[in-house]
């Protein structure tokens, strides 16, 4: 540019030349020249991303229907080209939406709302078409079926870069057997270097949609994923906007299109989570951004020389002595009553006494009466009667603002702060409030002391910056903030009415200040149910379906807010089984309940479970940083109104600490699971060898106790079962009378109670059943059926007679192998 | 010993395997609870005025595989040792360590000789039977013994009657393994010196301080057998000499003077046995290095660790040792008891030794 400015006064039409060649471009123009920006920046990555976004919308349509998502997917190799095919159970598109939703950038119903959904922009599909003409030259060919309808629509059309509008070349109605849906078919330059990336889009597309049916056929393999539940996801509810989310510009807009009258009417209407009360807390806070807080100054003591029923008395003319001082008594009760005082209230203080006085006396106290009474209280109170002697502060020393001042300050500031320094930063600051008297030429000075924050930091940064320079003592940030606290703090809201709505529409400034009180206000977390979480049961059965484990685990955390946006981070964990054992473990990311696939290495979600420490959760992580190793899959789906991700192409979600720090509480949460599980594995494993041993061990050592004792091998079951800390279930069969009594005992030496199912398969009839038992006769054989519930060191006893010659078989279930010795 | 105390020794052992028949017929664990052999848990006795084990116990349990192992090892080496007893042999701690090489069990086999010796210990505290009636020898030979002392030995081969100076070479008398088959028949020693190291003891022969001073000399071999510390406590009971110790000048050689005077804290419970609590400590002191000016070496971390833990052990805390500790840590030094020599061969003989006797009123 710098060379054309050289040459601005010698040639006068360089202007019009330069906008001769500037003109607008369409968006459909942009994206044509910067496919990167939207995932189409390679053959490889596009045929990926053509797949995603048409899955994606596919998902979303048949959801919003409440119809089970039925999706099928194919591609076909055409020479040095792909054909991709997805088709859907949707609802369908109408005639007139199907070539602006295919042909149109930008046109879709998602983006203006606050709602969990996959797509948002309106973007995707029409970029992959966009893509496919490109690449290819040929059209896309969409057909559609709208419910009821007998035929369907199929049209072929183009993306007009030059207009971002459709361009339809074939428009027909056809036959297609399925009762509703769509089918999308492009064609484009494309490769299958990305054939892993598309597989573990739409197997992880299965494990977060197990409500839906997918299907992939590419040319060398065929995928069927079935659906594991007949569960839609919660249908969301679009929400208002939450008044911590929203930007200046967009308040600009709402402002002008609302139908409210007032401020409170418009941040209750067009705001989540704001009622009365809040709005009434914005108010005030916009109150003290827009008109500023009045300064509340103590009111005299009696040790003061201040006369303030002389003050009225001598403003007040031609009320008659008695309601004169009546007058002044009330004014000066009044003012005293209050710890500090404001214009404002000395204003109302005022008024009340005006109007008990007349009550009383029958006279007229008129409003010059009342301003003059105001005035004169009010000069008295902040020491700036004009007296003969002059200056009234020099006149009989400091004026009484500085006492005032002095003692916030003194409060605030440390200790270490010489009292004179602190006095004479008083006496400046005191001087500043002099001078706002004068300041504002147009309307007579500010009398009323009336300051927003930001003059009355600039106030203490002028005034600590002479305390600096005369004083030489170092007056820091932290000193000038604590005083400017402590003196807002005591300053008062102001009781002015805030603007209206039709007012404040198109005031900029008005309207950053409202933008400022709405952030600053509390206002509880804008309501989840826009978000649709997958839940901790479909994620482990999303899981299950997906990876052969030993072990799933699960969290759904509460919604948290992040920009006035909501959102829920979940997360799940399947370990062992078929998962590979050797390298590191996988981690699948989701956003709304999209597969991301790329970018892994720039996701928060892969940066929470690096940071995390594995090897608590008894997972192996070497240098106890980074993924961790084994066989695992960790899963991360964060749901949200507005995903914040790092960029267009939304292949990972970006670094904001309230997400990451909802990701790693997840994360823990089913992270603590996977410990307990291989806690027990590693303890039963340790059971498991122990037995072994003393197995081997104790037989011997009672085989050699009795060779020295010279007795016979004595019997170590119960001492192995309760060194074991085991349940021991024992049959014990005594002879009575003709037949037999039968006691099965069960013994519980564990540290835990135990619930056991015991069987106990019996040729002949049982007779004498104890307790809690019952028996079912089943061809020829009787199941004798005991539940008992055994606690600690406790035991219990299941006792019946049969016939000599009955046989028995003995089934216990309900406690571990290596926990359990029987003893039929 | 007689065959009737053999007979008792072995029933002892069979019972404490009987005990742990019982308990596996009872359905009970089997365990064996003995004292903790630790610092921790020793006491003193007044009424015996030694140091035996206090009432801390550990129990070996078949609870846990090393218990279960540690009680299938007791079961075969009582075995083994009630074998040994009924053929009336006998057999060193070493022995029984490579004997259970032979056993038919490897879970049965010691891994190194301290499993075996703490076996036997064990074994010798709950059966209440000493090592020495298992017919148990150390592997090394009894220490020696030089003096004006008559006396008769039980041997396998019959009885012999030495006197411990006339009789018996500049070696001096090779106390035997069981000293209870000794009887004392005249003795005309004033005191008994025990010696730490065998140069020490060699250069007292040579230089006749056995006859000079009627000392019965006893060399301790560094930490003493128990033989040597029975003999020494049965000749200060039964012939009521005063017993005197000479050692080195450093924390491992105050511990053999403990083990001398208040008993082992690995023997506590023989300790009433073995212990000769009215035996005195010679030297080195630590107030001997500074008073006769001897050569020294630096204290080592491991000797400071070594006094430190002395001065928490309950046998040394009595104000002679205390001080003496304390002032060792002071001054970072240590001496040899042949440090002396740097004073002349005689030193030790003729000032040394009766200037520190007469201190302590030996002489």
């Amino acid at each position: 540019m710098t060379s054309f400015q050289s040459t601005l006064g010698d040639e006068s039409g360089i202007a019009e030349e330069l906008a001769e060649s500037q003109q607008s471009i369409s968006i459909a123009e942009f994206f044509e020249k910067n496919k990167h920006m939207l995932g189409f920046d390679s053959g490889a990555r596009g045929l990926v991303t053509a797949v995603k976004e048409a899955v994606d919308n596919a998902l979303d349509a048949a959801e919003e229907s409440g119809i089970l998502p039925d999706i099928y997917v194919e591609i076909q190799e055409i020479g040095d080209y792909y054909r991709l095919i997805v088709e859907d159970n949707g609802p369908g598109l109408t005639k007139e939406s199907l070539p602006k939703v295919f042909g149109k950038l930008l046109y879709g119903s998602r983006f203006h709302a606050r709602e969990q959904s996959r797509g948002q922009q309106g973007i995707g599909i029409s970029a992959a078409v966009l893509y496919a003409q490109l690449t290819s030259g040929k059209p896309a060919k969409i057909t559609s079926r709208t419910q009821g309808s007998d035929e369907a629509e199929y049209f072929e059309l183009i993306v007009d870069t030059d207009t971002n509008e459709p361009e339809i070349s074939v428009e027909e109605t056809t036959t297609w057997d399925r009762p509703h849906g769509t089918r999308i078919e492009l064609e484009m330059e494309a490769n299958m270097r990305a054939r892993q990336q598309l597989h573990d889009y739409i197997k992880h597309t299965a494990v977060v949609n197990p409500h839906a049916r997918l299907e992939l056929r590419e040319p060398q393999e065929h995928f069927k994923f079935e659906r594991a539940t007949d569960q839609l996801p919660a249908e969301t509810e679009e929400i208002r906007p939450h008044p911590h989310g929203v930007e200046l510009g967009t308040v600009m807009k709402m402002l002008t299109a609302t139908d409210s009258q007032t401020v409170s009417g418009f941040v209750q209407e067009e705001f989540t989570r704001v009622g009365k009360k809040t709005a009434d807390s914005i108010i005030d806070a916009f109150r003290d951004r827009h008109y500023g807080r009045e300064m509340r100054w103590r009111p005299p003591t009696t040790h003061e020389d201040i006369d303030l029923h002389g003050a009225v008395e001598d403003a007040t003319a031609n009320k008659g002595a008695e309601a004169t001082a009546a007058f002044a008594e009330a004014i000066a009760d009044g003012v005293a009553d209050h710890d500090r005082i404001a214009h404002h209230e000395l204003l109302e203080t005022v008024e009340s006494a005006a109007e008990a006085v007349e009550d009383e006396h029958g006279t007229t106290f008129g409003d010059t009466v009342r301003e003059n009474a105001v005035e004169a209280v009010w000069l008295e109170l902040i020491d700036a009667v004009e007296t003969d002697e002059g200056d009234g502060a020099e006149g009989d020393g400091d004026s009484r603002l500085v006492a005032d001042l002095y003692d916030l300050a003194d409060e605030a500031t440390s200790t270490r702060k010489d009292d004179e320094i602190i006095h004479a930063f008083a006496d400046r600051l005191a001087a500043k409030f002099d001078a706002e008297l004068e300041s504002d030429e147009e309307d007579a000075g500010n009398v009323r002391h009336r300051l927003t924050r930001t003059d009355l930091r600039e106030h203490v940064d002028r005034v600590a910056d002479l305390t600096e320079e005369y004083d030489d003592v170092s007056f820091g940030k932290t000193a000038r903030e604590n005083v400017t606290d402590a003196i807002w703090g005591v300053m008062a809201t102001v009781p002015d009415d805030p603007p209206l709505v039709r007012e404040l529409d198109g005031d900029r400034d008005a309207t950053s200040d409202l933008v400022d009180a709405m952030r600053a206000t509390d206002i509880m977390a804008p309501p989840t149910r826009c978000l649709a979480p997958i839940s901790e049961e479909l994620i482990t059965a999303g899981l299950k379906k997906e990876f052969d484990a030993d072990f799933y685990a699960s969290a759904t955390r509460d919604a948290g807010v992040s920009g006035g946006d909501p959102f829920i981070v979940e997360a799940g964990i399947a370990y062992g089984g078929e998962l590979p054992a050797e390298g590191t473990g996988d981690v699948m990311r989701f956003a709304n309940r999209v597969p991301l696939v790329y970018q892994r290495g720039a996701c928060a979600t892969t940066d929470v479970v690096k940071s995390i420490g594995w090897r608590n959760y008894g997972l192996d992580q070497p240098g106890g940083s980074g993924l961790p190793n084994g066989p695992v899959v960790i899963m991360i789906h964060v749901a949200s109104t507005n995903v914040p991700f790092t960029s267009e192409s939304k292949d990972a979600v970006a670094n904001v600490p309230e997400i990451e720090d909802e990701i790693e509480l997840a994360i823990r949460e089913a992270a603590r699971d996977l410990k307990s599980y291989l806690n027990k594995r590693r303890s039963m494993q340790q059971r498991r060898k122990k037995q072994n041993v003393l197995g081997k061990i104790l037989p011997e050592m009672a085989t050699k106790v009795a060779e020295v004792t010279g007795r016979d091998e004595p019997d170590i079951d119960d001492a192995i079962a309760r060194i074991m800390n085991n349940v021991l279930v024992e049959r014990d069969v005594n002879e009575n009378g003709d037949g037999q009594a039968v006691s099965v005992v069960v013994e519980n030496n564990s540290s835990t109670n135990e619930s056991l199912e015991i069987t106990d398969i019996v040729s002949a009839e049982p007779t004498a059943l104890s307790d809690g038992a019952t028996v079912v006769e089943m061809d020829g054989e009787w199941f004798v059926k005991w539940e008992p519930e055994v606690g600690s060191d406790d035991e219990a006893a299941l006792e019946y007679e049969v016939p000599a010659d009955a046989t028995f078989d003995l089934d216990v279930k309900g406690v571990e192998s290596e926990k359990l010795t029987v003893n039929q | 010993m007689s065959a009737d105390d053999t007979q008792q020794a072995r029933e002892q052992l069979i019972d404490l395997a009987a005990q742990f028949y019982d308990q596996f017929e009872l359905g009970e664990i089997p365990h064996m609870s003995v004292p903790t052999r630790t610092k921790n848990n020793i006491e003193y006795d007044e009424e015996m005025d030694v140091w035996v084990y206090g009432d801390r116990e550990s129990t070996r349990s078949a609870n846990s595989v090393r218990g279960a192992r540690k009680l299938l090892k007791a079961v075969y080496t009582i075995e083994f040792l009630a074998d040994q007893l009924e053929e009336d042999r006998s057999s060193t701690l070493r022995e029984l360590y490579y004997l259970s090489e032979s056993w038919d069990n490897d879970e049965a086999q010691f891994n190194d000789q301290d499993e075996s010796n703490s076996m036997v210990e064990d074994l010798e505290i709950v059966s209440g039977v000493t090592r020495e009636d298992f017919h148990m020898r150390p592997e090394e030979s009894g220490a020696t013994l030089m003096g004006p002392l008559h006396l008769r030995e039980q041997t396998r081969r019959g009885e012999r009657e030495i006197h411990c100076q006339e009789d018996v070479g500049e070696g001096g008398y090779q106390i035997p393994n069981n000293p209870d088959t000794i009887e004392f028949l005249d003795c005309d020693a004033d005191f008994i010196l025990a010696v730490e190291t065998g140069g020490m003891r060699d250069r007292l022969v040579e230089n006749g301080f056995d006859e000079e001073y009627d000392a019965l000399i006893v060399h301790l071999k560094g930490q003493p057998a128990r033989a040597t510390r029975r003999i020494t406590k049965r000749l200060h009971d039964e012939l009521g000499l005063p017993v005197t110790v000479f050692t080195d000048g450093d924390p491992w050689s105050y511990r053999i003077y403990g083990s001398v005077a208040y008993g082992s804290i690995k023997s506590a419970h023989l300790s009433e046995y073995l212990a000769t609590p009215e035996a005195d400590f010679i030297g080195i002191q630590p107030a001997d290095i500074v008073e006769y000016e001897l050569p020294t070496d630096p204290l080592s971390d491991s000797d400071i660790n070594a006094l430190e833990s002395e001065l928490e052990d309950p046998r040394f805390q009595t104000e002679y040792w205390e001080k003496q500790i304390e002032l060792q840590l002071d001054l970072g030094k240590k001496s040899e008891q042949q440090s002396l020599a740097s004073h002349g061969l005689d030193f030790v003989t003729e000032t040394y030794l009766p200037e520190r006797l007469d201190e302590m009123g030996v002489l």
